[in-house]
Parts: structure tokens; sequence; C-alpha cells
């Protein structure tokens, strides 16, 4: 069955007071609005509390929910929206709990013959640089890209999440990966892909 | 940079995967001409890659979704205390207030003339159809659901980990958590005995 009528009905049985209906579609997304939110604000405290504040958010307004655009591009721009508002009123500078969780210390340690600790650190480090260099996009430019490229979003659907014409996701997606070849030209000339 | 007039955007959107059939076709004969075109692809292509291994490498840990449900029925019935411990408040205000007492006077007599009108003409609003928004008890009831489900969860978790593992440690941290999540039901009792048992057995 389709994806987008599965949705819909589920929706459709919620606010006809099946309240079962909610949680399928929370266990349905938690996990892709966690992860884009994790991209976006890069701590799992705040993703966490983000991701519940979308549920939360979505919950309440479904009553009047109209299927005008998919449920998921909804639910996006309700993330989008929290996340926007995550980076205007967050002073103080990102926690980098993602690198503390990437590869834990004893992960490190030569535990069998093909592994490779100096590789590893290596990986960690390239890692930290990419997502250091896309944290440097404009929280628009950053948006687009990730919706895009990561949550895997058409164009269309970008446009109605971030509420933008077509054309204008396009120019933040073309500065978007200009900027990123600028920032990252020193990695893929060193051979490190 | 490609210096070539064909554009940055057409390599972006050819690398991106953006162009129609019909402009991706002759793009692709222009590239094979073209090295300021083939140069800026490469480049491209190279960045994509680079951030999808990136961003691939960010997982989201299995831990921090098991209570995303439960936690969105919580706020749900917290905001519901809020609003109304914030209306008793008010309305407490407002009889403490001494313009409170005609405010209420006031209010009575428009809600009495209200209800004769309804009475010799008809209800005059026509409400519509509303959805029922989830009360305290129906949310409560979903926490309640979801905490049962996480104590089974975890006792289950502790089984298999202690009988296929043998890890005490996990075992442990399991039961403590099944414990706390069981405040006030028998199944502490349940996680006191595997508990008792553990530690008897190393």
């Amino acid at each position: 069955m389709d994806k987008l009528i599965d949705d819909e009905m589920l929706v459709a049985q919620f606010q006809s007071g099946r309240q079962n209906a909610f949680d399928e579609l929370m266990k349905r997304y938690k996990s892709k609005i966690f992860s884009y939110l994790l991209r976006s604000v890069r701590n799992y405290e705040d993703a966490e509390d983000i991701t519940i504040e979308v549920f939360f958010k979505a919950y309440r307004a479904l009553e009047t929910w109209q299927p005008k655009a998919k449920f998921s591009t909804w639910l996006y721009k309700i993330a989008s929206n929290l996340a926007i508002d995550y980076h205007r009123t967050k002073t103080r500078h990102p926690v980098y709990a993602l690198e503390d969780m990437e590869v834990p210390e004893a992960n490190l340690v030569a535990n069998d013959l093909y592994s490779d600790p100096v590789r590893q650190l290596e990986d960690q480090e390239r890692g930290r640089i990419i997502r250091e260099a896309v944290d440097q996009l404009s929280p628009k430019q950053k948006a687009v890209f990730m919706l895009s490229r990561y949550e895997g979003l058409q164009l269309k659907e970008v446009a109605e999440t971030l509420d933008m014409a077509e054309g204008t996701v396009k120019i933040h997606l073309h500065r978007a990966v200009k900027r990123l070849q600028t920032l990252l030209r020193p990695l893929w000339e060193n051979n490190e892909i | 940079m490609p210096k070539c007039i064909k554009s940055e955007g057409q390599a972006i959107d050819y690398v991106y995967k953006l162009l129609s059939p019909e402009e991706e076709e002759p793009f692709k004969e222009h590239l094979k001409n073209c090295p300021d075109c083939t140069e800026a692809v490469q480049s491209y292509d190279a960045v994509l890659q680079l951030t999808d291994k990136a961003q691939a490498e960010v997982t989201v840990p299995e831990l921090a979704l098991q209570d995303i449900e439960m936690n969105v029925y919580k706020r749900l019935a917290s905001t519901h205390e809020q609003t109304l411990f914030s209306r008793i408040r008010s309305h407490i205000a407002n009889i403490r207030s001494p313009f409170g007492w005609y405010k209420t006077a006031a209010a009575s007599s428009i809600a009495a003339a209200l209800i004769a009108a309804v009475i010799f003409i008809g209800n005059p609003f026509q409400p519509e159809p509303t959805l029922q928004l989830p009360e305290t008890q129906s949310a409560y009831a979903r926490i309640e659901e979801y905490r049962q489900q996480d104590i089974q969860r975890n006792l289950e978790e502790a089984l298999i980990t202690h009988h296929l593992r043998n890890d005490a440690w996990e075992t442990e941290s399991r039961l403590q958590r099944m414990k706390e999540q069981a405040q006030g039901t028998n199944w502490t009792k349940v996680a006191d005995a595997h508990l008792q048992n553990l530690s008897s057995n190393n």
C-alpha cells in the first residue's frame, strides 16, 4: 500500500478518535526526525527534547491538519522550524557530543589483527571536519542541504517544508554545495576519500 | 571553478541528479569535451561523497528512542494540567480582586441569558465538529501503557543478557531500570528477586 495513503489513513483514524494511530505515526517517524535534528543541533539531549516537542506540537495540531502535503513533509516542517528557533536562541557553542560517542576509546584498541586505531582516529577527525563544514553553512543552506541530501526529500518537498519557492531552494542548494567545495577542498585534494 | 559558460549550477544539478533527461544527455556530451566542467563535476561529486560518509557515521542510539512516545504523552499530560491549574488560579485571583465579584456576576448574568436564549429560540451557535483533544486521563493511560511495555522490555532484555551473554553488569543495570520504572507496583518484587539471584550467583 502507498506510504502516503498509509500516513493519511492513520491521521484520519487519529482524528476520528483512535489514539493508537498517533503512536504508529510516532513509531514510524521518531528515528528519522531524531536523526535529522541530531544532525542539525549536534547534541543528543537537545535533539531528544526537540523530537518530543515535534510530536507534541503535531499531536495538538493534527485536529486541523489537512492533507495538502505529505504528513512527513509537515512533520519535517515542524522539526525544521524548531531547529531554527533552537539555533536562534542558543547562545552557547554547540556541544560536540557526537564526537564523544562516535568511536569509543575502547574500540580504538587493536582488538584483532585487522583493526587499525590510527585509521579510526583519522576517520574520526575527518568526520569532525566535514560536520563542522556543514555547520558553517547559513541556516537556510544547511536546512536545504540536509533535507535534500540526508532525508531524501525532493526539492518540491524541501520547498514546502521550508516555505520557499522551488527556485530559491535550488539557489540555496547550489550555494551550499559550492561553499562545501571550498571548505572541503583540502580533504579531497589530499586523497582522503 | 569552471571557466566554462555552462554554469556551475548545471554541474551541481548533474551531480545531484536534478537534471531532466532532456538536459542530462546534452550535458554528458558537453562533459566529454570540457575539462572545466569535468573538473567541477568531479569536485562536487567528491564533496557529496565526503558529506554522505560523514553523516552516515552519525547514528541514533536505540536507547535514545525508547522513551520518546512516553515523554510525548508526559508532555501532553503536564500541559493539560498546567492549563487547568492556570484556569483555577486565574479564577481564584478574580475572586480575590475587589472587582472580581462584579465580573463574576456579569458573567453569570450573560450565561443565564444565553441558557434562556437556547431554551426559547434554539442554539444560536452552530459549533463546528471538533476532535476531542487529549484529556489528562487519556494521556496518563498512554503513559501507563508505555511504562508497562518498558518494564517488560527491560525484564526480557535482562534475562536475555544474563542467560545468553552472561553479562552481569548489563543485566543489573537493566533490572535497576526496570525497578525504577516499576515503582509502586509488584514488578519491583520481581526485579528485587532477580537482583538477589544475580548477586548470589556472583
